[in-house]
């Protein structure tokens, strides 16, 4: 098959949803399929650089979902990609986020091949998806199946579009690369406990209530530390509120490169997550299961749907830093319960490997083009975009 | 402290800079340490005369400065460690002898890379981390202590660990070696005292014996790699073929055997390089240099 997959974020710039794409596009290859990757990105020689990608457009940072999307904004691009889409001749269209400005929109509405689309996201409301719900479902139409990462993801997007009925098809983990007895951080592999949190330093992922939580474990368990893997906005609060609580058992890593991640994890005891909500998934929790660490979590939709709490994980309630603080300890104490927890994880983490997931895009794939040979040609003649229309922005609170 | 605050203010700045221009800056910071870091540069000056006896107040004086911004260069290198990635800087370095390291890989016992304090390591060890095998520095503690903590995030999130030169430091040493790791350490100054008596230069030392201790109980293949900086910035990074430790029953005696082989080795590098043999400290008392009957600096 020859697979289209775009993206509405910047390719060159480290994020969820790039990753998956670097994944899946790996893994889609190994089983014959060809692959080309739709995305915009910041830097001009992206596409010399990276084989079988086009680059679509520039990328501009917007806050959104609490964070910070690169997406393009450029819908000037028609005739480039009508022109890639001719020659190409997709067997199936992958979008992930289909319903983000501009690049999947775009292309969404001049493609005629076979769709698939995949939500990412999750939050408790998206009014971009509430206001351009009229404009939007023009285009949901276009989509021939769709894919949600999650239960909680599958639920929100339904909850805005009825007629989108997505199969829920997990996100992977490469469990050869994330496996226990990687090479340790020696300086950090000694006789303390070490807590791990990776993830970008922002307010969702709940790095206060992490702090705090440490600081309630460290009062307990004296040979203890926590290693904070990321990079993010909220990096300068984080080293003040460490020098100010005078915490020296706090490691700031940074932003550790995916060759070296894995080393973290066989450098820790505990891996925590104290998100706050707003996760669709854990991806992060996958790979902590994959490196047979029992978890600390929150209870929050996206985790739950990953996480069997009491057989991989302790899970506390969101924002509460003392619940996290005695989930640490307990687990801390007891040698045994977190060599369980973890052995736990490590079985579960194989089912999430990228090759079943592959499997499961694929089947998917196979339903689009079913559905697309069945529907009528109602598309015949290609659309223009329209001129001067106002396309709605996702969730800008 | 207002050391460290000042180590970061220009960490800050060099990470920033483009790689030429932080150079630069380097260079700047070179010359006012070479006027106003007195001590620094006489001892420097007086290992410097060790290893070119024959040189003339005036040659000495020009390695000397050419040696601090030799040095001030490495700096800069560790200072714009945290932004840098592997990608960047492979291209960066060329390799002669990669053949020897990966022989002694092969062996399955682990490597210890031996050096003097010489060249620019960060890039090397960056980029071997990343795509030969896992490297720990095996090195003396820096102070202040939040100057050795930040030294040790910043490798450490290149996947360089940074062992302290004591027992705790020696047991994970062992269990690198065990796991078939490499790990680089310095044997051109005894910072525990407890050294092997040999002579460098003509000149009485201690040289460390735990690497060749190691060789000697485990077997454990003694590599020597110098990292050079080029004339173009570029990095050099030779490896020479392993040395083995004998099994002759003296156990002494074959660990002396082996450090006069290293000693013999190292002698030869900073010979030749010795604008890069970065010893800003004394090894030798101050008489030696009044001995040598040259003048101070």
């Amino acid at each position: 098959m020859k697979v289209g997959l775009v993206s509405p974020y910047d390719y060159t710039h480290p994020g969820g949803v790039g990753n998956h794409i670097r994944h899946l596009s790996h893994w889609l290859r190994q089983l014959g399929h060809e692959v080309r990757v739709f995305a915009p990105s910041g830097r001009k020689d992206a596409e010399r650089e990276i084989p079988d990608f086009y680059r679509i457009g520039r990328a501009i940072s917007l806050p959104m979902n609490n964070s910070v999307a690169r997406i393009s904004l450029s819908f000037h691009l028609a005739r480039r990609v009508n022109d890639i889409l001719a020659r190409e001749r997709f067997d199936v269209l992958h979008f992930h986020e289909p319903l983000m400005p501009a690049l999947p929109l775009t292309l969404l509405r001049m493609s005629k091949a076979p769709h698939v689309g995949t939500f990412h996201a999750f939050a408790k409301s998206n009014l971009g998806y509430y206001y351009g719900r009229p404009i939007l479902s023009s285009y949901v139409r276009h989509l021939h199946q769709s894919i949600a990462v999650s239960e909680p993801a599958r639920d929100f997007i339904s909850h805005y579009f009825a007629q989108v009925r997505p199969h829920v098809v997990p996100n992977g983990v490469d469990v050869e690369y994330f496996r226990p007895g990687q090479a340790p951080i020696r300086h950090l592999r000694d006789d303390r406990i070490n807590v791990l949190f990776v993830g970008r330093l922002e307010k969702r992922k709940g790095l206060r209530d992490l702090l705090r939580g440490f600081m309630y474990l460290r009062s307990r368990v004296e040979k203890s530390r926590l290693i904070i893997v990321g990079e993010g906005p909220l990096r300068k609060d984080v080293e003040s509120f460490i020098s100010q609580q005078r915490l020296p058992d706090v490691v700031l890593a940074g932003a550790v490169p995916d060759t070296v991640l894995p080393r973290y994890h066989s450098s820790a005891d505990i891996f925590c997550a104290p998100a706050t909500g707003r996760e669709s998934f854990g991806i992060v929790l996958l790979e902590a299961m994959a490196a047979a660490l029992p978890i600390v979590a929150t209870e929050i939709p996206g985790y739950l749907s990953v996480l069997q709490p009491g057989v991989d994980s302790l899970t506390v309630r969101p924002k509460s830093p003392i619940e996290l603080g005695v989930a640490l300890t307990v687990l801390a104490r007891d040698i045994d319960l977190r060599r369980r927890m973890g052995q736990a994880g490590l079985v579960k983490s194989h089912r999430y490997a990228w090759p079943v997931v592959t499997g499961r895009v694929i089947q998917v794939y196979e339903q689009a083009r079913a559905a697309r040979a069945e529907r009528p040609q109602d598309r015949e003649q290609p659309e223009e975009l329209m001129p001067g229309v106002h396309y709605p922005l996702p969730n800008l609170g | 402290m207002i050391q460290y605050r000042a180590f970061l203010t220009l960490q800050w700045v060099m990470e920033r800079l483009p790689r030429g221009l932080a150079y630069a800056l380097a260079i700047v910071v070179a010359r006012l340490a070479f006027v106003f870091a007195r001590g620094a540069r006489s001892a420097l000056a007086d290992n410097l005369r060790a290893a070119r006896p024959e040189a003339t107040a005036a040659e000495i004086r020009t390695l000397t400065y050419r040696n601090f911004r030799y040095h001030s260069k490495a700096y800069a290198d560790l200072m714009r460690l945290p932004t840098a990635s592997v990608e960047d800087l492979r291209p960066l370095m060329d390799t002669q002898g990669l053949e020897h390291l990966e022989a002694a890989l092969a062996r399955r016992r682990g490597v210890l890379v031996v050096s003097a304090h010489m060249g620019s390591w960060e890039v090397a060890a960056a980029i071997w981390s990343a795509t030969i095998a896992p490297v720990s520095l095996f090195a003396e503690v820096l102070e202040p202590k939040e100057m050795y903590a930040w030294y040790r995030q910043t490798r450490a999130r290149l996947g360089i660990s940074v062992l302290p030169l004591n027992q705790a430091g020696l047991r994970q040493v062992l269990r690198a070696l065990n796991n078939n790791e490499m790990v680089v350490t310095a044997v051109d100054r005894d910072f525990t005292g407890t050294g092997v008596e040999t002579t460098m230069f003509g000149r009485p030392v201690r040289i460390p014996h735990g690497p060749a201790a190691i060789a000697v109980r485990r077997g454990t293949p003694l590599l020597p790699v110098c990292v050079l900086r080029q004339r173009d910035d570029r990095y050099l990074a030779i490896g020479w073929p392993p040395i083995f430790a004998k099994d002759s029953g003296d156990a002494e005696a074959d660990v002396r055997w082996v450090v006069e082989r290293l000693v013999a080795h190292l002698e030869e590098i900073i010979r030749a390089h010795p604008e890069q043999w970065h010893m800003p400290h004394r090894l030798w008392p101050a008489q030696a240099q009044a001995r040598s009957g040259t003048l101070e600096l």
